[in-house]
């Protein structure tokens, strides 16, 4: 089962608290020098197999593979990891807190000062080197917390959720950052229920429901499959004459636009003819492709709430 | 055993409490607690709250009247009026009838009470007292010396003995203490142990409760803050329930030393000259001892307040998981106290061997009296046993709690925990 160009693999992990199964018998791969979405709605088990990947939950079943061996302690200090619940100590000073969390990772000295200090001065907060935690602004505290993860310069990038609580500005230095550490050949794992940020970012994908992988393979193909008798659609006017259409097998409307799946792939001239005819304004018209919501919903069937949507 | 991430959480953890302002709050303000405490109780001790008190001493005979008047006289607290004593001379068959007329001034609280000395007294020494409140200790204490020794007076005023021979008969048998142990010599011992034992005891009972405090908001604050999920992400729970514990450990410990540095200059110099009866006697083995134990009793105490640290959210909600935590601390403590008396009868000897227990009764024992090696030995391979089964079940419960928020936990849920 192992394969070398595989960084990480994830062997039928499974966890249960109490009566409720969070993960159950999960199993991806992470391959090499990639940015891996574990993408899902609120609640669907991607907190739990990141504190799985982390030791911080004991699984139930299951393997974590590093390179094909177990991962343990080494595999740790090779790790940064940003948990969805972000914490520092409220008390301790900026400088002090990246030393310290540093130094759990087994970094310490002059030099991890000195990348410190660089990190600092590169997210403006030199002046607040000697400041408390407590005094930061919260925007300042994630990047903060988001140095700590990467001081140490793990070879594993692992963030839960890390778009959530961000302003727009924080957002951007993050993606940033992220995709200089992917430059680096670092391997990132990121967790997110915003569809966007997964697909804009990504070069694989697990998608995770109710605790079960449901979909797991590269961005491209998993596009490349789903999206054969798919078209994406923006337009102006009244398309209610497609619902019962013998060409359309499935409507999604996503407010903005409206994606289409066709019952025959070689149908698509047919439907843009329908469209003209029927007085529709195309706006947008794109064949072959799919968004990463439309899969999901195809696949899990559309969530209740608004614990799934897209980043604005 | 301990690894670079476990010293850095212990330098962390001596970072934030070692040398701190509330450590030294802490270290300059409980000897002088203890000083304040000791000083009320010898001014509660000086006050007697009895200025003022009025007696009224009846006898049947106009010469114990009389013996009683001349030699009450002479004493002090007669002198200074603290005590106003009327004296009577009244048969029995009367007492009734003046008790009756003098009932409107003892319910009134102008005369607290009448003494009656009936002559049968000088047979078989039974004496009345009449009053509101007829069993003052207080009363007793101060005049059951002074009523005796002029019945003693009067019972040999007739058998013609000498001044010496009567002065012999009033006296009292006073015990002096005479340490029996290993060493050749017999030495005399004052209660300069037993104080000793007190303080040690004292000291252990204030360091293991603020300590625990100090832990418990420790952890509190690591599950509130969310910090706890990073740090596991770099270390496993049991390397960061074994650096907290050490860390505050050591912090604790630290202080514990600089509480006793005047009690090693007592021993160890010339500097400070006690009194007879205040000597200290003790050596570096009872230092080493006590030392030794409080650091197990602290390892152990950190342990069980770090996993109720873990089990509950916040301070209010870890109260009641605190409680038993402190019976074990309080219910050792006063019994210590009580065992003071006689620190070698049965009760203190086998509370010597259980655990928690051992903790106080030991070292108060070894402080007054001379404990055998092995029996030393013993008590301390009990803390150790101690430690080594409550650290691997609170390991179990830190590491599912630390993680966990929400609701209360119940009893259930947390045995639980330890199965899984």
């Amino acid at each position: 089962m192992t394969d070398n160009t595989h960084a990480l693999e994830i062997h039928g992990l499974s966890k249960s608290f109490g009566d409720i199964k969070a993960v159950n018998n999960a199993s991806f791969d992470v391959p090499e020098g990639s940015i891996f979405g574990l993408i899902g709605r609120n609640g669907a088990g991607k907190t739990t197999i990141m504190r799985m990947m982390m030791n911080v939950y004991l699984p139930d079943s299951g393997d974590i593979l590093i390179r094909g061996k177990k991962a343990g302690q080494e595999f740790r200090n090779s790790v940064g990891y940003l948990p969805e619940e972000r914490g520092l100590y409220k008390k301790m000073k900026v400088l002090e807190t990246l030393l310290f969390f540093a130094e759990l990772k087994g970094k310490k000295g002059k030099a991890v000062s000195d990348t410190a200090k660089g990190y600092l001065e590169r997210f403006d907060l030199m002046d607040r080197m000697n400041s408390k935690v407590v005094e930061l602004s919260k925007g300042n505290q994630q990047k903060i917390q988001f140095i700590t993860t990467i001081l140490h310069n793990p070879e594993f990038i692992i963030l839960d959720e890390p778009f959530a609580g961000m302003d727009p500005i924080n957002i951007n230095i993050l993606k940033e950052m992220i995709l200089e550490k992917k430059r680096e050949g670092k391997i990132i794992i990121f967790s997110t229920h915003l569809m966007d940020f997964a697909e804009r970012m990504c070069d694989h994908i697990a998608m995770i429901n109710y605790g079960k992988i449901i979909l797991n393979d590269s961005l491209s193909s998993i596009k490349t499959r789903y999206s054969q008798k798919n078209v994406t659609l923006t337009y102006e006017g009244d398309i209610s004459f497609l619902e019962n259409n013998p060409i359309v097998e499935k409507m999604s409307d996503f407010g903005n636009s409206i994606g289409i799946r066709l019952k025959d792939r070689d149908q698509t001239q047919e439907l843009l003819r329908l469209l003209l005819n029927n007085n529709v304004k195309v706006k947008k018209f794109d064949s072959e492709d799919i968004s990463l919501q439309e899969i999901f919903i195809e696949l899990a069937g559309r969530p209740t709430g608004e614990d799934f949507y897209l980043a604005e | 055993m301990l690894n670079n991430r476990i010293i850095a959480l212990i330098k962390r953890e001596l970072r934030e409490k070692l040398m701190t302002k509330s450590f030294i709050i802490m270290t300059v303000s409980v000897p002088l607690f203890m000083l304040l405490i000791l000083g009320l109780q010898m001014l509660i001790m000086l006050y007697q709250g009895d200025k003022g008190t009025r007696i009224e001493l009846i006898t049947q005979s106009e010469s114990l009247t009389d013996s009683y008047k001349k030699y009450l006289a002479k004493l002090d607290f007669i002198k200074d009026e603290s005590y106003i004593i009327n004296y009577n001379t009244l048969p029995r068959r009367s007492l009734k009838d003046h008790i009756e007329a003098r009932k409107k001034e003892i319910l009134s609280g102008k005369l607290n009470g009448v003494i009656y000395v009936p002559s049968t007294a000088l047979e078989d020494k039974e004496v009345e007292y009449y009053s509101k409140t007829p069993n003052n200790l207080n009363l007793f204490q101060k005049l059951n010396n002074h009523i005796n020794e002029v019945l003693i007076d009067q019972y040999f005023s007739e058998k013609g003995l000498t001044d010496e021979e009567l002065e012999f008969a009033r006296m009292g048998v006073r015990f002096n203490g005479f340490k029996v142990t290993e060493k050749d010599e017999l030495e005399k011992q004052g209660v300069g142990n037993s104080i000793l034992a007190m303080l040690f005891s004292f000291l252990i009972y204030f360091s293991l409760l603020f300590s625990g405090g100090m832990t418990l908001n420790s952890v509190l604050e690591e599950k509130s803050s969310k910090v706890v999920e990073v740090l596991l992400s770099s270390v496993n729970s049991r390397e960061l329930m074994t650096g907290k514990i050490i860390g505050c450990t050591i912090t604790v410990f630290a202080q514990m030393v600089i509480w006793l540095l005047p009690i090693v200059i007592l021993v160890t110099t010339t500097w400070i000259i006690l009194p007879e009866w205040l000597v200290i006697d003790i050596n570096y083995g009872h230092l080493i001892y006590f030392l030794i134990n409080f650091l197990l009793a602290c390892l152990i105490f950190q342990g069980l307040y770090a996993t109720v640290g873990a089990i509950f959210d916040n301070a209010q909600e870890a109260q009641s998981g605190i409680f038993p935590i402190i019976m074990l601390i309080m219910i050792p403590f006063f019994l210590s106290f009580t065992l003071m008396n006689n620190p070698n009868n049965n009760l203190a000897v086998v509370s010597s061997y259980i655990p928690f227990a051992t903790i106080f009764v030991m070292p108060l024992r070894f402080t007054i009296v001379d404990i055998p090696v092995w029996k030393l030995i013993l008590s301390q391979l009990i803390n150790v046993a101690t430690l080594m089964l409550i650290f691997p079940l609170a390991g179990k419960i830190y590491r599912v709690g630390i993680l966990r928020t929400g609701t209360k936990p119940t009893f259930r849920e947390v045995l639980r925990w330890l199965r899984d």
